[in-house]
């Protein structure tokens, strides 16, 4: 479970973050929902550590992320997985050395046991037969799955997915926003996710916070949000027609 | 301007207090160790020794057309000739060379890495990624940078004694006297150090570039001009410096 307590950022003098307040629990996909420059993302960096919130605390189980010394964030890091927006995967490693990398530098295994680990991964995310492939051979949709993969490779307790479902067409969008979801329910991960594309969000949304201009206005789940009670989130959910029509009764 | 300059150096020393930390496994630095040496100082063989072969056979035609007067035994061109190439030519402006070549390449490459979120995946794993990427580039470059430099002199030299056997400008005798007379073994140490330090400093200042690059890919081609300028100037005051510390 991650907890966030009246969190703050700012970046010189104008305020990014307004005191925000939210539980991630284990087993359930947590989204960040807002307009582009919401905050959104900047959420997710204090989360993960690679911004330092001005005030406010982070914690992970019952371990505040700012009383956790440098050590202590390392093996935290290790319990980590990140699907970052444009994959990230390594240009200089293949496939299968993409998902072994984090391997190699934390577990003493043989190549066979980290081989095996990596194909048990790649198959979980249906990357089948592209073991020997460079990141740049791969289309968008599998890049997202290996990185997925990567992101699964040490077992991790929580998972981070910044924008899962930038630049992929609606078909792949479902097929990775599922696979997010079976794999945290199946591996009882804490999951938080960032996006604004609403179909995710109704897909798997099974915590929905909403930020707009810095403030998490609104709290919920996929079923909620198309009865919002809050005019920003309402604007918000209204700008994708399908949720328009049905929020207006058309359906 | 000297806020701006003071900011970077000191960046770039915490920089590399973030490169020399110990490996996390050495089993991975030395796989990357030779990677790196493949990539760097292998692959430059081919274009130092085309550029000294040919600067070799200048060199002869130069000193040659400068040194007519026939009280000057002919052996000195070939000495000279050699002292130019150990001296000045196959240390510094062959790491002027490669400081374009080798500069370029770590640059654009970990500053490519930089922007397209792969360092800060690395750092989430809980990797040290200036550990992992840069040490292994500035080992590798500044240990096996002299056997360019000893390269370069062997093919200039052979550069000069095809240009005198084809043109017969001097004896080839006398040429062959020349680059073995008055042999200074410190010359060849001073040389292979300079090329260590220069080649340390190219490939430190290439991937301090890299390693804060940002704006896209403009930002990557940015930094990797503004390490090869930075780089080309640095390796020239060195230069001046090494020297008189080394040969006065």
């Amino acid at each position: 479970m991650i907890k966030v307590e009246n969190l703050n950022k700012s970046f010189d003098g104008v305020p990014v973050l307004k005191n925000i307040s939210v539980t991630y629990e284990p087993g359930r996909c947590n989204m960040i929902i807002g307009a582009s420059g919401s905050g959104k993302t900047v959420l997710l960096k204090n989360l993960i550590g690679l911004l330092e919130p001005d005030s406010g605390e982070i914690c992970y189980g019952d371990r505040k992320l700012s009383e956790m010394k440098e050590k202590e964030k390392k093996q935290l890091r290790q319990s980590i997985g990140i699907l970052f927006q444009g994959s990230a995967l390594f240009d200089f490693a293949t496939v299968i050395e993409n998902v072994m990398f984090p391997m190699e530098f934390f577990t003493d295994w043989s190549k066979a046991q980290m081989k095996e680990r990596a194909q048990y991964c790649l198959e979980k995310v249906n990357v089948i037969g592209s073991d020997g492939k460079y990141p740049n051979e791969l289309s968008g949709g599998m890049q997202k799955r290996v990185g997925i993969a990567r992101a699964i490779a040490l077992n991790p307790s929580y998972l981070f997915c910044d924008e899962p479902n930038s630049g992929l067409d609606p078909y792949t969008s479902i097929l990775i926003d599922r696979l997010i979801s079976d794999l945290t329910r199946e591996f009882n991960m804490t999951t938080v996710v960032n996006t604004h594309d609403m179909n995710s969000i109704l897909e798997i949304g099974d915590r929905i916070g909403f930020i707009h201009e810095g403030e998490m206005l609104w709290q919920g789940d996929n079923k909620t949000i198309l009865q919002p009670d809050c005019q920003e989130l309402k604007d918000f959910v209204c700008a994708n027609t399908l949720a328009r029509n049905i929020i207006e009764g058309r359906y | 301007m000297v806020k701006m300059f003071l900011e970077s150096t000191g960046r770039y020393f915490l920089f590399l207090k973030a490169v020399f930390r110990r490996p996390e496994k050495w089993k991975i630095f030395w796989r990357q160790f030779i990677n790196e040496s493949d990539k760097l100082i292998i692959s430059s063989v081919l274009l130092v020794g085309v550029i000294s072969l040919f600067i070799g056979g200048v060199l002869v035609i130069q000193t040659a057309s400068n040194l007519e007067n026939p009280i000057i035994d002919k052996m000195y061109i070939g000495y000279m000739v050699r002292e130019s190439l150990i001296l000045e030519f196959c240390s510094t402006m062959v790491a002027l060379i490669l400081a374009g070549k080798m500069g370029s390449n770590i640059s654009s490459e970990i500053g490519s890495m930089r922007i397209t979120e792969q360092i800060d995946a690395m750092e989430m794993m809980g990797v040290n990624s200036a550990g992992f990427l840069v040490l292994p580039k500035i080992t590798a470059a500044t240990i096996l940078s002299p056997f360019l430099m000893l390269l370069s002199l062997a093919l200039g030299l052979v550069g000069g004694y095809v240009v005198v056997e084809a043109t017969q400008i001097i004896p080839t005798a006398s040429y062959i006297t020349g680059i073995k007379a008055f042999y200074n073994g410190f010359y060849i140490f001073y040389s292979c150090f300079k090329m260590s330090l220069f080649c340390f400093m190219i490939s430190s200042i290439a991937a301090f570039n890299g390693y804060y690059a940002k704006g896209g890919s403009l930002g990557v081609g940015r930094s990797s001009t503004k390490a090869i300028v930075v780089t080309s100037i640095l390796i020239l005051m060195a230069d001046l410096i090494v020297t008189q510390l080394m040969l006065y």
